[in-house]
């Protein structure tokens, strides 16, 4: 990466770290896992089966927020302040100005989910807090992949105010109604979709995947068809390119739609 | 680097021709200005400078040999774009420090820039708090920080005050002196007309009309207006010194209360005066007015 990589890195950190928005969503997820990890404490219950799996509920509704809230103006923004075209009459490249402001925020939101996981752990009890760190890497990526697609609706938005619209619509979609529609459509079908088609479908969202994979981390993999659910974890490769598609993907095509749409 | 020159510069946008042939030529030392109406053109051709927009022909020279307007080219460039609002979150020096850093600007020099455009004390204040006029001043010490060869100013006169306007013509005074070239895109004529070299006058994607505000003001052949103050106690002699101008028939006379305007060919002026001579007594102030780029625009614009 470049000069102006480079230099674009910190400054979208910076920016992003002093967003009032950013702060408060970050301070709520903190205090709410905070929460969950003192309230694991106090409970009779096996700890891993009751702090982790609220955890992950809370993380994944919140954790794909705030990676929204951070990105959905990175492009759109620009557009908007007339900025962009400024930024992009530096020396620097399309892909490269997407990949320095997907790092720039993922260091912002490293920082404000950190906070949060770091909360949870230090008030957990030893073995709470053990069980607790199996969170942090797949709790990153989940943040990681919705800043991905918040940065690619920030490329296709014209106006900020859009932007702002559509990740809250891509949120609600994703964390709230997409499991709603999956269930919908075996009561519609009578249970006849196919247990591989329903596995697609769950896996085949970035935060039902994240789901997925910290049931299985907390209650072990018989767990979720114990509960009915037959959604399974694929293999480790699978499972990367997974996450690799959900990161990797939405940045492409935001470098894409860049290169070819007016900037001025 | 001592000239750039644009020659047949063509862009489309779909079915609409944005650039049409553009010829455009930057010399060292000279403020070049753009002007026309929405959409004719001129942001387009801020584009093509910046690299921004790839046009569909035509070739670029710098100091008469070929040129691509790659990432070395990119470094020889400051831009101002219009109405810009950079992001709230941050100071004015945290946001000259990345355009610093990324630049390859000396630190140091974002102080003396800031000092430069008056926002020294306001510096490491958010920008959230920035008037306007400030947020402007700021987008010019951008584009001055890294000294550049080229100096794109899109709109610079918008949401400058008094003091403002003083900062932004002893940039280009500075600029012009360093024998560096300026490009500036306006709405606003009047303000800019003393102090630029070269004028652009361009419509749908074509240049209307070129040259200096002399050179512009020939093209036009609009009439110079004569303001005559007449004596307060002249009263009948006043009115036989406009019959006499009207039997001149060289143009037109309009009298109001203490005053004659004419509006005359700038080859009557000397004329208008000798007859004006005549009536001794009468006239006790002459403003001669040149037909203001305003005006000679709106008539090169009229006429096309």
């Amino acid at each position: 990466m470049g000069r102006v990589g480079r230099a674009l890195i910190w400054h979208e950190f910076l920016e992003r770290a002093r967003d009032r928005w950013v702060v408060v969503v970050s301070i709520l997820f903190a205090l709410l896992a905070s929460a969950v990890g003192l309230y694991g404490n106090n409970s009779q219950t096996e700890v891993a089966r009751l702090t982790g799996p609220s955890l992950v509920t809370l993380a994944t509704m919140l954790v794909p927020l705030v990676a929204l809230v951070l990105s959905h103006d990175a492009i759109a923004g620009e557009r908007e302040r007339n900025t962009l075209g400024l930024l992009l009459s530096l020396p620097v490249g399309r892909y490269e100005v997407i990949f320095a402001k997907f790092i720039g925020r993922s260091l912002a939101l490293v920082l404000a989910i950190g906070l949060g996981l770091f909360a949870a752990t230090a008030l957990a009890d030893r073995e709470n807090a053990m069980a607790l760190t199996v969170l942090i890497g797949p709790t990153l990526l989940l943040g990681l992949a919705f800043l991905s697609i918040g940065l690619l609706i920030s490329a296709c938005a014209p106006r900020q105010a859009t932007a702002a619209s559509v990740v809250v619509v891509v949120w609600f979609c994703l964390v709230f109604f997409y499991d709603l529609g999956i269930l919908g459509l075996l009561v519609l079908t009578d249970g006849g979709l196919s247990p591989s088609l329903v596995n697609g479908l769950v896996l085949g969202n970035p935060a039902g995947l994240y789901r997925v994979q910290m049931m299985e981390s907390f209650a072990g993999p018989d767990f979720l068809q114990e509960m009915g659910i037959f959604a399974g974890l694929p293999g480790q490769k699978t499972l990367a390119s997974l996450w690799g598609a959900w990161l990797l993907i939405p940045l492409f095509l935001s470098g894409l739609l860049l290169s070819r749409r007016k900037v001025i | 680097m001592k000239t750039l020159a644009a020659r047949e510069i063509s862009v489309r946008f779909g079915q609409i021709q944005a650039l049409d042939s553009i010829d455009l030529k930057l010399e060292t030392g000279g403020i070049t200005m753009m002007v026309g109406p929405n959409g004719a053109g001129k942001t387009t051709l801020i584009a093509v400078l910046l690299g921004l927009i790839r046009p569909a022909c035509g070739v670029f020279e710098v100091d008469g040999e070929s040129a691509s307007l790659d990432r070395d080219w990119k470094r020889r460039i400051g831009y101002l774009p219009e109405a810009v609002a950079f992001a709230e979150n941050l100071t004015g020096r945290q946001l000259l420090l990345f355009f610093a850093r990324a630049r390859g600007t000396q630190i140091q020099r974002v102080d003396s820039v800031l000092e430069r455009v008056g926002l020294s004390a306001a510096g490491r204040r958010s920008i959230r708090g920035y008037s306007r006029g400030m947020r402007q001043r700021l987008g010019l010490g951008v584009a001055i920080l890294s000294n550049p060869e080229l100096l794109i100013l899109d709109e610079p006169t918008s949401g400058l005050d008094q003091e403002g306007l003083s900062l932004l013509w002893s940039i280009l005074e500075e600029w012009q002196a360093q024998g560096r070239m300026v490009l500036t895109s306006t709405h606003d004529l009047a303000l800019m007309e003393r102090h630029v070299s070269d004028i652009y006058i361009l419509r749908a994607g074509r240049i209307l009309a070129q040259g200096t505000a002399q050179e512009l003001r020939e093209a036009a052949n609009l009439p110079h207006r004569i303001r005559l103050a007449t004596h307060g106690d002249a009263g009948r002699k006043v009115e036989l010194l406009c019959d006499a101008m009207r039997k001149w028939g060289r143009g037109r006379i309009e009298r109001s209360d203490d005053q004659i305007l004419a509006e005359v060919p700038s080859d009557a002026i000397l004329e208008m005066v000798k007859i004006q001579s005549q009536f001794p007594g009468v006239v006790v102030g002459i403003r001669v007015e040149e037909p203001t780029l305003d005006l000679i625009y709106d008539k090169l614009l009229g006429a096309a």
